[in-house]
């Protein structure tokens, strides 16, 4: 009997233990990235400015979807963001060291990583999408059975369409260079549809306005926000933003800021 | 007097907890014999790499693979995709962490597993160890800063390096890109100085192998100012390197040359960095009367990155390599074009080499590898251009 309360007692005491000590609580780690950007009213953000428009080193600053993006997430925490420039290869390293609070730079989640990163919701899908005519009943890659499909040379849609093909009983292929010429084989009536990515979809569809994407993407490629685990108080208000400018339409709104084709002719000169 | 009476009541109050630890160890043993055995890997068969075109070399990245059948199966997928030759990196610092003492465990992994599949191993030499660099409260440094004063030591590594391996070995790449502060430990460039490096690691490996060619150069494709201070211009880093006297110090030239976002067919200019580019080095070898040298293309490539302003897309990035393979061919200077980079251990760790790899992570094989495998043995590109 003596055995059994000294079970419950040891029980109770480290759930206790758990609750008072995990993160968030009275006696649990505390958020340090947190805590300075409350006094100094700071937030520093890793960009990559290599690939407009998602972000793009121009004489005046760094500008682009990404650099917006964390602007806005900036200015709904009354704080003052410090975009930093890294390499490629140097995104994690400036994370972990503790030189940004958070990365933003076309990421995709990493299991490998996942133990002390922590991964946002996608702020962008820049996987393969199905483009079809305004009237074609084509949602998805299963209805495609007896049609034709246009992809991209060796590009993941090209890579999917093989796998579809072995799953429909027909599915014709034609693979051209780009994916421009795929979408205007569609608009040529020689495919009912074309498998490419959504950058060069939504720039494509916004200029022929007889094609339109669907829905979802059919192989997707979700770009996310790099934080590290232990800053939760941080990953909290990001999260909780990033969903805020999804619900109230400010996440869209960059990014029909930036997928135009007026934006791009723009840098192009 | 010892009461008896007393030890026994010890005893008897130590069995339980004496039985829980026995019987915790015999769990931890029966969950240790559980765990799979680490995966075993033996060698094949001796293979012979089966190709109509041996120009096709891979740029490979074992350096930090820490599993050894990665490592097997990475070379198994070179030798079946028609590659004759790989260019692979070992770090000074892995063999020589300790002044004077050679450990060659994990370059011979490496190497027995390369012959072993009938490749040819183009090694390429760097990386200071940190018995060369100034203490850490003294001078911050990078592990790319080697002074002269070390020059020996690593000749005397890369002597022994050749030594071992000869007979699997091409050539010995001496350092890399030395055109960049970078990779000169940030500090200004040094043609005169690297000339000088160069000459004694050649002389230790021409007199411990002669077989192996002794391959300088590797420099990046810059158009940065003479002054710049973060780069030199590959043309003028090479001329200077000539006029220290470098002439004769290598047995072939090792040269990067990447296309970016043009086809390998642009025309080639000084201020211009694409792949024709190496036309202009080799001009500057004939200048300098270095014509009879050979040109070893040690890194090249396009990348289909599709968030890179360098990048193309990925049928252009086929079409482009193939036939950079081909013009290639047609150079009677230039031996093998090496592509940068066969695969990497972590795609998503750094996203823009993997991009310009032809094996994913996990092995997935690209259309690229598919493309380059048909090329180089004869078979009918499933990725030809419509």
């Amino acid at each position: 009997m003596l055995g059994i309360v000294l079970l419950v007692v040891v029980a109770l005491t480290a759930l206790a233990l758990y609750r008072l000590t995990r993160p968030g609580a009275r006696f649990g780690p505390i958020d340090l990235a947190w805590h300075r950007i409350q006094i100094n009213r700071d937030l520093y953000v890793g960009i990559d400015p290599s690939y407009p428009p998602f972000a793009e080193w121009t004489p005046e600053r760094i500008e682009g979807i990404e650099a917006d993006i964390a602007r806005e997430i900036a200015r709904r925490l009354d704080v003052e963001p410090q975009l930093l420039i890294m390499g490629y290869d140097g995104l994690y390293d400036s994370l972990y060291t503790g030189y940004v609070d958070f990365v933003i730079a076309g990421l995709r989640y990493s299991a490998t990583q996942d133990d002390w990163v922590h991964y946002s919701q996608p702020y962008y899908d820049a996987g393969q999408i199905l483009v079809t005519p305004l009237d074609a009943p084509l949602d998805d890659m299963s209805q495609l059975d007896g049609k034709t499909l246009a992809v991209e040379l060796a590009s993941a849609g090209d890579l999917a369409a093989q796998r579809w093909q072995r799953r429909l009983h027909v599915l014709n292929v034609n693979r051209f260079m780009l994916p421009d010429d795929a979408m205007q084989a569609v608009l040529n009536g020689e495919a009912d549809a074309a498998l490419v990515d959504t950058v060069s979809a939504r720039l494509y569809t916004q200029a022929h306005p007889d094609l339109r994407m669907v829905a979802h993407t059919s192989v997707p490629d979700e770009y996310v926000i790099a934080m590290r685990d232990a800053n939760y108080r941080l990953t909290d208000a990001v999260e909780g933003i990033l969903f805020d400018m999804k619900a109230d339409g400010t996440l869209d709104a960059i990014l029909d800021r930036w997928l135009t084709l007026d934006t791009l002719d723009d840098e192009e000169h | 007097m010892v009461n008896l009476a007393a030890v026994r009541l010890l005893l008897l109050r130590l069995r339980r907890p004496a039985a829980l630890i026995a019987r915790l160890l015999i769990l931890g043993a029966v969950l240790r014999a559980l765990a799979p055995a680490p995966f075993r890997v033996t060698l094949d068969p001796p293979q012979t790499v089966e190709t109509e075109h041996p120009v096709v070399c891979m740029h490979t990245r074992l350096t930090d693979e820490v599993e050894e059948w990665k490592i097997q199966h990475t070379l198994q997928l070179v030798r079946e995709m028609g590659a004759s030759t790989i260019v692979e990196y070992f770090p000074w610092p892995y063999v020589e962490a300790q002044r004077g003492t050679y450990d060659w465990s994990h370059p011979d992994r490496i190497i027995q597993h390369a012959a072993n599949q009938g490749l040819q191993v183009i090694a390429r030499l760097g990386l200071a160890p940190d018995w060369t660099r100034p203490p850490v409260d003294e001078k911050v440094t990078t592990f790319t800063y080697l002074t002269d004063d070390y020059y020996d030591e690593f000749a005397a590594f890369a002597g022994a390096f050749a030594a071992r391996y000869q007979d699997e070995l091409l050539g010995i790449i001496i350092w890399n890109e030395p055109n960049l502060s970078f990779e000169w430990g940030g500090r200004p460039v040094d043609p005169e100085s690297y000339t000088d490096l160069l000459r004694q690691s050649s002389d230790a490996i021409h007199a411990s192998a002669p077989g192996v060619l002794v391959m300088g150069g590797a420099l990046a494709p810059t158009i940065e100012p003479e002054d710049s201070g973060s780069s030199m211009n590959d043309i003028r880093y090479l001329e200077r390197m000539y006029e220290a006297g470098a002439a004769g110090t290598f047995d072939a030239l090792a040269v990067h040359t990447y296309g970016f976002t043009l086809p390998p067919d642009d025309p080639p200019f000084p201020d211009t960095i694409n792949f024709r580019r190496i036309e202009l080095i080799r001009d500057v070898m004939v200048q300098h009367g270095d014509a009879n040298t050979p040109v070893y293309i040690t890194e090249s490539g396009w990348n289909d990155d599709p968030r890179w302003t360098n990048a193309v897309r990925p049928g252009q990035r086929i079409t482009y390599t193939l036939q950079a393979f081909e013009m290639v061919e047609d150079w009677p200077w230039a031996e093998r074009m090496c592509l940068w980079i066969f695969r990497q251990p972590n795609d998503l760790m750094n996203r823009r080499d993997s991009y310009f790899s032809l094996v994913s992570s996990d092995f997935y094989l690209k259309p690229m590898y598919e493309a380059v495998q048909a090329y180089a043995r004869g078979w009918p590109n499933p990725y030809a251009a419509p």
